[in-house]
């Protein structure tokens, strides 16, 4: 499937910003179900200096600064995308996931190295034993890695209620273990605590959701979960909407959490009040 | 050599069993290398040495050597404690100790190359990928960034100490921003005037010239203008622990002492926001930690930092020393690990072990910790998880159950290391020579492709002998040390060529607008002292000769004066009571802790003083010290208050112009000195005015007059003009309108003037700037007004046309600051997160 999307960002201060200096994740990322065709970044006001490089997680990433007074400042991104159906493994054919835990500790070829850069605790997750225990109804001892998984992707979907006013990008993942309210970043970040605290790798993704009557998350920014299964590779989760992400789920990032990929992230001097509005288009081509 | 019964007789040292002592041998003979130190201390004697070491302290105290102490809310310093007696190091010791510093800084170096590069370290298992993966010190945003020269490491310091057999062992290392170098040189300083004899005999080798290599080296980092590189050092500001230390090393290497907000980032090149606009910006020595320095890419929290900062050092634009992300191997816990790297990067053998290390991460390890607890001190595996060490001896039955809960928990999150049993060495106490526990730290710098080790350090030593903690937080105090060389040190005098080279070529252009906001309030703080101080001396006086008619009439002009000063209240009624108010100037002058007292005034000179540390002289920071001392003192009785008060008066009168003498004398005469004399000229006219204003009004007494000259200080100048009796238009015409008087107020509009054509906005040739227009028409009204006009009471009796013309004057000047301010000053707009 191709699509294009669209993805805008426009602040408006009460006050003029003097000097501005923002990084974007904004660049859909390759992988192996997604292939990247075309891709643009329009900044009004026009930057005074941009620079492209590549994160440490391999994201591409924008910096930009604006040196002059500016009142409103508008990110546009473009890109067209290839994202066939892929096939997923079949859960029972996945090793257990005590093998997986003790791949990614030893850590003794380049992917389970790769995988041990996600099995701690990064700024906005915390592991302990609250989310163990509830990683731990799932992932009984010697149940296959993506059983297990899947088990705990629908334990979310089901048990946590879906509530853009109960958080906001700084809610701490231990209070959304204790409300089990929150939305796709929330349940994102959750998940990852329950299987970083169990000892298994899993990354956060940033991305967009293909505009549907049925899926949630599609009029903004996405995200979701990434776990690595030896001789699988990495897998994806969706506990916002309870399904493994294929064809319908556009990867732009990945990280150890949210804000190692935040979208738009930005320091301004001056600028008074703001108001941020975001839109996301995901259509089929 | 000395017998063991001279040392016991006169100096009553007994080293402590169990434990290496520094001055003696197991059998009680002192070490080679104490011989002349001791040799002169015997010349010397307890008498003197005491008698010398006040002078030591009293260095320490006029030199304002301090440190702060973050959990004392009363003061932000306090003085440094240095002992009166050096630690000397042997010959072989110290030349093993050198090779060893520079083998751990090669090495930890090229350790902090390979984990912000390829990462082989972690891929071969030469050290376990948790203890960076999951360090917050390692920053990712700084991974791939290539410092120039490859050097991440610029300045190390490790700390050392000694365990009983004599072995030294490294307890500590410091990559991040390593602190106490400069505290050593103070040491040095002090120590050598206080036995310069034996200091030149015993060829102490000097530190000056590690400094120079320590500038040389910054010199060779800049990315551009090699002829002539900017070179700042980025304090976190002076609440920091070691600002002291920060703002002398600045003065020292003349480099110019910057926080965060006074640099900018402009497309990905540092700039140094100045009175003349962006200065380019090529070196930064970071005294902040590396996580607060970009709120973009680094602690998003913190706005102490450069936006960008982290971009430009990717571009190669500018060098940061220690590079950015150092403090990744600070940990104790990689310290296992490092025999084994050290043979891997270096083919070396590991020259000094670290004191025995344990990270609960393994399991073998933790079971020994919770086996050994009380012999252990534990830390958190990572220093920026920011929490205390644990010692396990002092630990009750229950707390040692909690914590080996939290240890089981969690144990990759803990390290224990072995209490060692610190070596002793001699320091001075009420009038004998007695053991503590020390700790030396030691520095060292990049030089080329290797490390320079400084011949010395900084001693730490316990407050007794019963604790081994050494950390100035925790009440130890430091010593000088003293290694020897072969004959006479050559001198280098690095102190006086920084200081010309800052002073004549940089100085005027490099001034952070921030330090220029300051100068200007130095400069009105140092002034608003002044007239209430010689307004007090007038009451004073006065009260000692009740009988006087005419005495009562000037008591109430100072009065109302201090009133209007605001050092007073004002009166109840329309009347002054002269008792009352007496009490109430001697409250103001001995109450140091009330809001507007003279105290408290004196304090805030001094805290503006204390952010412009690196600006002002040695010997104008001491004056302040003394000045501040005058009324940290205890008040005297009651019954001694008034008596007392006029002598403390005269003091701080003599001591505040010797204060503005010194500040004006010894700074160059550029923008600081400008904006300071701004701040002292807006001062004394506000006072001038508020003064006449409190005092001249319809039927103003003779006696009223000549208080009012002596608080202005022109009671000469009136006599010798005039030679006449009290005229209110002569007064008048002194103290508002005479540009031949430098107490008037028309003198300071003049000078104000003359400063604000030579501001930066006045250089423009088109149009005179608000600040500029403001004072001249300042100026040109009280040149333009005729004295009897204004003087002469209108139908009512009142002098009307006077109040008029000084409530405008005030107003003014008033809003002469606030233009001043809004052209210059305004670099403290805060930064947000988009």
């Amino acid at each position: 499937m191709f699509y294009r999307a669209t993805h805008s960002t426009t602040y408006m201060y009460s006050q003029p910003v003097s000097i501005c200096h923002t990084e974007v994740h904004l660049e859909p990322r390759k992988h192996w179900r997604q292939t990247l065709l075309e891709h643009s970044i329009e900044i009004l006001p026009e930057p005074d200096f941009q620079v492209n490089r590549k994160d440490y997680f391999g994201n591409e990433v924008t910096y930009f600064a604006i040196h002059a007074p500016h009142t409103a400042l508008t990110i546009t991104s473009r890109c067209l995308v290839n994202l066939p159906i892929s096939e997923l493994p079949h859960p029972s054919l996945t090793p257990p996931w005590e093998t997986v835990k003790a791949q990614a500790l030893d850590a003794d070829d380049e992917a389970s190295f790769e995988s041990n850069q996600f099995i701690y605790e990064s700024p906005l997750v915390t592991i302990g034993a609250g989310f163990a225990n509830y990683g731990a109804v799932s992932f009984q001892p010697g149940r296959p890695m993506l059983e297990a998984a899947l088990d705990l992707q629908h334990r979310i979907f089901t048990e946590f209620k879906y509530d853009q006013r109960a958080t906001t990008v700084t809610t701490p993942v231990e209070e959304v273990l204790r409300t089990k309210h929150g939305v796709c970043q929330d349940f994102a970040h959750f998940m990852i605590a329950c299987l970083r605290s169990l000892g298994l790798p899993a990354r956060y993704v940033s991305g967009y959701l293909r505009s549907g009557k049925d899926s949630i998350g599609s009029e903004a920014s996405h995200a979701w979960v990434s776990t690595y299964c030896p001789g699988f590779g990495w897998l994806d989760f969706d506990p916002t909407n309870n399904v493994m992400p294929n064809d319908a789920h556009l990867t732009i990032a990945w990280g150890r959490d949210y804000s190692d990929v935040t979208p738009v992230r930005g320091v301004a001097l001056g600028g008074g009040e703001q108001i941020i509005d975001v839109s996301v288009k995901v259509v089929p081509e | 050599m000395r017998a063991e019964s001279q040392l016991d007789a006169a100096w009553q040292y007994k080293a402590k069993s169990g434990f290496y002592d520094e001055l003696l041998t197991p059998d009680g003979q002192p070490r080679p290398h104490w011989k002349m130190l001791l040799e002169t201390l015997d010349s010397i004697g307890p008498t003197d040495l005491e008698r010398r070491w006040q002078e030591g302290r009293r260095i320490i105290h006029d030199h304002g050597i301090t440190y702060n102490v973050y959990e004392d809310p009363k003061t932000t310093d306090r003085p440094w404690p240095l002992d009166a007696i050096p630690l000397a190091v042997g010959g072989d010791d110290w030349a093993y100790i050198e090779k060893a510093i520079v083998q751990r800084a090669t090495l930890l170096n090229q350790i902090l190359a390979d984990l912000y590069g390829p990462q082989e370290l972690l891929r071969k298992r030469l050290l376990p990928p948790e203890l960076v993966f999951r360090n917050p010190a390692f920053l990712r945003a700084c991974h791939g960034v290539k410092p120039p020269r490859g050097i991440h490491l610029h300045i190390y310091s490790a700390d050392i100490a000694r365990s009983a057999d004599g072995g030294w062992w490294i307890l500590g290392d410091r990559t991040q921003a390593p602190s106490g170098a400069g505290y050593a040189l103070e040491n040095r300083l002090v120590t050598s005037r206080v036995l310069p004899d034996v200091f030149r005999s015993a060829n102490v080798r000097r530190l000056a010239e590690f400094f120079k290599t320590y500038r040389d080296t910054m010199r060779s980092l800049a990315p551009a203008h090699r002829e002539n590189p900017r070179i700042v050092l980025l304090t976190p500001g002076p609440f920091n622990e070691t600002y002291f230390e920060q703002a002398f090393l600045a003065r020292y290497l003349g480099f110019t002492l910057v926080e965060g907000a006074d640099l900018t980032v402009r497309e990905d090149r540092v700039f140094l926001k100045t009175l003349g606009g962006l200065l380019p910006v090529d070196v930064i020595v970071r005294r902040q930690d590396d996580s607060f320095c970009d709120p973009l890419e680094l602690r998003g929290d913190s706005m102490l930092g450069v936006p960008g900062l982290v971009q430009a050092a990717r571009s190669g634009n500018v060098a940061i020393a220690n590079a950015l992300g150092s403090g990744l191997v600070e940990s104790a816990a990689p310290s296992g690990f490092l025999p084994g790297l050290c043979r891997h990067l270096l083919g070396e053998k590991l020259l000094m072990p670290s004191v025995a290390a344990w990270w609960c991460g393994q399991t073998g390890p933790q079971r020994f910790v919770e086996q050994n607890l009380a012999n252990l001190v534990i830390k958190p595996v990572f220093p920026s998880f920011g929490k205390q060490p644990i010692f396990g001896a002092k630990l009750s039955a229950k707390q040692r159950a909690t914590f080996l809960e939290k240890l089981r928990a969690e144990p990759s999150l803990y390290v224990a290391q072995e209490q060692m049993a610190l070596s002793t060495a001699p320091v001075w106490d009420n009038g004998k020579l007695t053991p503590r526990h020390m700790v030396l730290r030691v520095f060292a710098v990049a030089a080329g492709d290797t490390y320079t080790v400084m011949p010395g350090g900084l001693t730490r030593v316990s407050s007794s002998l019963d604790s081994l903690n050494v950390s100035m937080q925790g009440g130890g105090g430091s010593k000088d040390t003293w290694v020897f060389g072969k004959g006479p040190e050559p001198q280098i005098t690095l102190l006086r060529q920084a200081s010309s080279s800052v002073e004549v070529s940089r100085a005027t252009f490099d001034l952070p607008s921030r330090v220029a906001d300051n100068l200007f309030w130095l400069g009105r703080y140092s002034e608003r002292i002044e007239p209430a101080v010689r307004s007090a001396r007038a009451v004073m006086r006065r009260i000692s000769q009740e009988a006087d008619p005419s005495n009562s009439a000037g008591l109430d002009a100072c009065f109302r004066v201090l009133a209007a000063l605001e050092y007073i209240p004002a009166p109840a009624g329309e009347k002054y009571s002269p008792t009352e108010h007496e009490s109430a100037v001697l409250d103001m002058i001995y109450d140091s802790e009330a809001r507007g007292s003279l105290g408290w005034n004196i304090h805030q000179v001094r805290r503006v003083a204390w952010l412009l540390r690196d600006r002002i002289s040695a010997d104008a920071w001491r004056i302040l010290n003394r000045l501040d001392q005058q009324f940290s003192a205890d008040p005297p009785p009651q019954a001694l208050r008034a008596s007392r008060a006029l002598e403390l008066i005269d003091q701080v009168i003599q001591i505040l112009s010797a204060f503005s003498g010194l500040v004006m004398d010894g700074m160059t005469r550029g923008y600081g000195w400008r904006f300071l004399e701004i701040g002292r000229r807006l001062e004394k006219a506000v006072r001038m005015v508020d003064m006449l204003h409190a005092v001249i009004g319809p039927g103003a007494s003779a006696g009223q007059l000549e208080a009012l000259l002596e608080m202005a200080d022109s009671s000469i100048t009136y006599r010798s003009r005039y030679l006449t009796s009290m005229q209110a238009n002569l007064v008048v015409d002194l103290l508002l309108v005479d540009e031949a008087n430098p107490r008037s107020v028309a003198f300071q509009f003049a000078r104000l003037n003359e400063h604000i054509a030579e501001l930066p906005e006045s250089q423009s040739l088109t149009r005179r700037p608000a600040e500029a227009r403001l004072a001249l028409s300042l100026l040109t009204t009280v040149q333009l007004t005729d004295v009897d006009e204004l003087v002469k009471p209108d139908a009512d009796g009142r002098l009307t046309a006077l109040e008029t013309m000084l409530t405008r004057l005030a107003r003014d000047i008033k809003l002469l600051s606030e233009k001043l301010n809004g052209s210059y000053f305004t670099h403290a707009v805060a930064s947000r997160r988009l």
